[in-house]
């Protein structure tokens, strides 16, 4: 998948994230979280998933998370590269 | 409680003026976007955004410690982000710090009555693009509008450069004044061209003039101005000046302090000074304003590029 523009998606509510995804020549991950000492390489894990399963491996990915749990960083993340990803 | 919305109309903006104000906030009217969270036909929170800057944060009673703040911010930043803002910035008391650091956004400085936090690309962005010109030493600083940049700047640049390894000529970036930031900080450099230890680089977000610092949080407008100089005195502290090694700021003499002040350079028994010169300018003496600005500056000045700002200033002079 190709990342052809910015997009976001998420918002900065309670146990959500927000995401934003952006065109890049490499592969980008800047974390910003409230649990981001205890869980950072647990977000980061989560966030390859999506990443891995749409074939993405140039953007700039950048998160601001709020204590969201698995599957909302992975549907999150999985919004935002399908929107930036759109033609 | 549905989530937040933009509000358009003049009654919901009435009403958000009127949460606003019995919170014990003033309104300010230079919002480019109020967003309100409603309960009903009531409402229960609002926030701004003016440029990059959030704004006029106001919960009722009834919803504070639930997560309205998020809400509001949510909606915020992704207008700000439509807007095309990467960084915001929000200007709180200190005791509401917390709650936005909550947010993940990040403490820039707090002083008296007033904390500066940012969220997104910030400070981080900024240091990156500067990385090359980060040079050790014990190196200084000056801040400086230039609009435009005189003799008086230079004077102070020399005998600044002189006195440290290197010298950092902040230009501030923002644009509220008559000479653009692009011509300011280009002749900023070709006026210093000359000077081997001296690098011209510009404030970003990071340095708080009278116009972008909000007041609506400060129970006394009179106090204002005086935290506004303090405020911006400590920011450039606390985020400018230690990745650059700046262990000294400089200023011409007035009356700051926590800083090293240098004469301001005389001629013809008055000091010279850009407003001195934009008065000049105004009348269209351009010869007289010549003894009192470098080449580079002169240069800008005679040429097509500056008709528009002489027209400005002469219109200036006339009203």
């Amino acid at each position: 998948m190709q990342i052809r523009r910015k997009a976001t998606a998420g918002t900065s509510q309670s146990s959500d994230l927000m995401v934003v995804v952006e065109p890049s020549d490499t592969l980008q991950i800047e974390i910003e979280s409230t649990v981001k000492k205890q869980y950072e390489h647990l977000i980061r894990a989560r966030i390859q998933e999506p990443l891995g399963r749409l074939g993405v491996t140039a953007a700039r990915i950048r998160v601001n998370d709020r204590g969201a749990l698995d599957y909302a960083i992975d549907a999150r993340v999985e919004t935002a590269l399908r929107r930036a990803a759109e033609e | 409680m549905t989530g937040a919305v933009p509000l358009l109309s003049e009654r919901d903006r009435l009403e958000a003026r009127k949460l606003i104000e019995s919170e014990g906030l003033r309104f300010e009217t230079d919002a480019d976007d109020i967003v309100g969270l409603y309960e009903g036909e009531r409402l229960v929170a609002t926030g701004s955004r003016a440029g990059y800057v959030l704004k006029m944060l106001a919960i009722a009673p009834s919803q504070q410690g639930g997560d309205a703040l998020g809400e509001l911010v949510t909606l915020l930043m992704q207008r700000g982000m439509d807007a095309g803002h990467e960084t915001f910035f929000v200007y709180t008391r200190p005791e509401h710090a917390p709650s936005f650091e909550r947010l993940n956004f990040r403490l820039l400085v707090t002083h008296g009555m007033a904390a500066l936090l940012e969220i997104g690309l910030g400070i981080r962005e900024y240091l990156d693009t500067h990385r090359a010109l980060v040079r050790p030493g014990r190196n200084g600083a000056i801040v400086v509008n230039a609009n435009p940049f005189t003799l008086g700047h230079l004077h102070l640049a020399e005998t600044a450069a002189r006195r440290v390894d290197h010298l950092y000529l902040f230009v501030v970036r923002e644009d509220r004044s008559v000479f653009p930031f692009a011509a300011r900080l280009r002749l900023a450099r070709e006026a210093t061209a000359h000077l081997p230890n001296v690098l011209v680089l510009e404030t970003s977000r990071y340095a708080v003039s009278a116009g972008t610092f909000p007041s609506y949080f400060l129970k006394r407008l009179d106090d204002a101005a005086l935290l506004q100089m303090q405020f911006d005195v400590r920011l450039f502290g606390s985020v400018l000046a230690p990745p650059f090694s700046v262990r000294a700021r400089f200023v011409g003499d007035e009356p700051y302090c926590a800083t090293t002040q240098i004469p301001r350079l005389a001629h013809g028994g008055a000091a010279i000074s850009a407003s001195r010169v934009r008065e000049c300018l105004g009348r269209g003496d351009l010869d007289r304003v010549a003894s009192w600005v470098p080449p580079a500056t002169m240069a800008f000045l005679r040429s097509p590029a500056a008709d528009a700002i002489m027209r400005c200033l002469a219109g200036a002079g006339e009203g």
